[in-house]
């Protein structure tokens, strides 16, 4: 069973007669259970894709299910927790009064609601400051009440739109491991940040788009090892002959650091071991092979680049 | 229901939250005291037999002194009291329609007419316990004094809070369509202040302007918007006794305000946020 459905979902702004495609025929579906990181580049239509999902935004085109309910249908957010990107509060109401009322708005039983309100501050370290008019929150503090508020419900789906924006770093690492606890609880989150490491860190699979449409999907595994980057390390200097003439097909570039050391992208293994059979029929004497791994930054910079060029 | 509720009861939380509406509350409370100091102060019986005097009836006199006393609050709390309820209120759905806060509130399980709903009964309340307060310690105050419980004067508080619905109405839909308080704040002072009495007097301006097709245009304009100067005066009658009441202003000011509060609500369904 997947937590969200989405079936060729089109999103057209007109904006003083320029059309803005900021969704296009995206086609995707999230299973249940997991932590789902969405990265692309300002503009991909990240946050609008979460805001369709939410009906806070009407697609142009296609349709999509959240928790196998029509997105149409509100009744199904009852079951959505959500915390947009730079969210305000009733600047009127203290942290309590800010989980009370959006309790109220997502129909929570009132029985034990003031149990749960505890429970859900302390779990973001804002439990001293129930009683505090929210006006005097720093961003953190903000971002942390949002996290409280955005669980009332005790959802099956969370959205979190830039959830560690203003957090400091022990706070993140906070955030994050709260994120692994709510996974672990069965639910499942669809985490929409910027920072490429965070999301790394914590997501099971990630998609990436840019300009509305789907680039790429995977595990973080997946992604980052779509392309296998070796460090080759030789006895002696390769000669330039047995590059022109039997390393055509290789990338291969000299390391800046070291003379001996060879850069090398290679598809797969079956590449590598030809690599090697060449070297070696070259009498050249390899000291070691290191895969490197490519960074999810890595991969996301290279995935942006291609679909720019395309 | 529950939704509407939950909307309701924070707007009410929200506009208690700003000082006007706690001005209005204490400037209410003032005028009370005032009138139950003057009350206490003066035996207005002694003053009968002097007045009678100069020929008129007792009753009569009585009658006059306790309905200029309640003109001289009803009046007021017409223009003043709206007016600053509407400076309160036109800023109720721009601060909803917010970024970052409009956005938790569609993510809830509500659908977006419950919101409207909500913003407007929440409005209503505000300035119906507003109006409802003064008006009542007013009455309560002429009852004890003079052994008159009249309903007459409890009828502006209906007449008071309809007004503020209809023009309401009107801050609502302005809100939504344009996300500006000012807009919403000066277009419904325009209406309150310059349209409607304009367009009461649209048989002297007709006079005036003796073209046909602008006649009908006023005449059609006269139709359209609220008719908030005839209220003023029918809550001015009623407070005294009269009963002149004329439907046709009463329901076309409520078409006015259904056809906003609808407009409203489609335009809002059909909004991205």
């Amino acid at each position: 069973m997947y937590s969200i459905e989405i079936s060729n979902l089109t999103k057209v702004y007109n904006k003083k007669k320029n059309e803005v495609r900021a969704i296009n025929d995206l086609t995707l579906n999230i299973s249940q259970g997991i932590i789902y990181g969405l990265l692309g580049p300002n503009g991909a239509g990240k946050t609008t894709l979460i805001k369709i999902l939410l009906g806070i935004v009407h697609p142009t085109l296609g349709n999509a299910k959240v928790l196998g309910v029509d997105i149409n249908d509100y009744s199904v957010r009852r079951k959505i927790g959500y915390l947009p990107e730079n969210h305000k509060f009733p600047q009127f109401l203290t942290a309590e009064g800010v989980m009370k009322y959006f309790a109220e708005l997502s129909g929570v039983e009132i029985t034990n609601l003031d149990k749960e309100i505890d429970r859900l501050l302390d779990l973001v370290n804002m439990s001293k400051w129930k009683k505090t008019k929210i006006k005097k929150f720093s961003k953190g503090m903000m971002q942390r009440l949002g996290l409280a508020q955005a669980l009332i419900s005790n959802p099956d789906l969370i959205f979190l739109d830039e959830p560690t924006d203003g957090v400091d770093p022990i706070g993140r690492k906070e955030i994050r491991d709260l994120l692994v606890k709510l996974k672990n609880d069965g639910k499942t989150i669809f985490l929409n940040s910027h920072l490429l490491s965070e999301v790394e860190l914590v997501s099971d699979r990630i998609a990436i788009l840019n300009k509305g449409s789907l680039i790429k999907e995977g595990t973080v595994e997946e992604i980052t090892a779509s392309k296998q980057f070796y460090i080759i390390h030789l006895e002696n200097e390769l000669p330039n002959n047995i590059v022109q003439n039997n390393l055509k097909d290789f990338t291969i570039k000299k390391s800046d650091n070291d003379t001996n050391t060879y850069e090398c992208h290679i598809s797969d293994t079956v590449e590598l071991n030809r690599l090697i059979d060449i070297l070696r029929a070259n009498n050249v004497v390899i000291r070691a092979v290191t895969p490197q791994k490519n960074t999810l930054e890595d991969m996301f910079i290279s995935l942006i680049n291609k679909s720019e060029q395309n | 229901m529950k939704n509407i509720l939950a909307i309701t009861k924070y707007t009410f939380r929200e506009a208690l939250s700003r000082k006007i509406f706690l001005v209005f509350f204490s400037v209410s409370t003032f005028i009370l005291l005032l009138f139950l100091a003057f009350f206490l102060s003066t035996n207005i019986d002694s003053m009968i037999p002097m007045l009678q005097m100069q020929g008129a009836d007792s009753n009569e006199l009585v009658h006059k002194i306790i309905d200029s006393l309640k003109v001289l609050v009803v009046s007021p709390l017409f223009g003043v009291g709206l007016f600053l309820s509407i400076f309160s209120a036109a800023s109720f759905i721009p601060a909803m329609l917010e970024k970052g806060n409009i956005e938790i509130i569609l993510s809830k399980p509500i659908s977006r007419s419950q919101i409207i709903w909500g913003k407007f009964w929440g409005g209503i309340l505000i300035v119906l316990l507003n109006v409802a307060y003064l008006i009542f310690g007013l009455w309560i105050l002429i009852g004890f004094k003079f052994g008159l419980w009249d309903v007459g004067l409890l009828y502006a508080i209906v007449i008071i809070t309809y007004t503020f619905a209809v023009l309401y109405g009107l801050m609502i839909l302005i809100g939504i369509l344009t996300q500006s308080s000012l807009l919403a704040m000066m277009s419904t002072y325009l209406i309150f202040f310059i349209l409607s009495p304009l367009l009461t007097a649209r048989d002297k301006l007709e006079m005036l302007i003796n073209n046909n097709i602008v006649n009908r245009v006023i005449d059609g304009l006269y139709y359209i918007f609220p008719k908030t100067s005839e209220l003023a005066s029918y809550t001015l009658n009623l407070t005294i006794g009269k009963n002149n009441l004329e439907l046709q202003p009463i329901l076309s000011s409520f078409l006015f305000l259904i056809l906003t509060i609808y407009i409203s609500i489609i335009i809002f369904n059909k909004k991205d946020y």
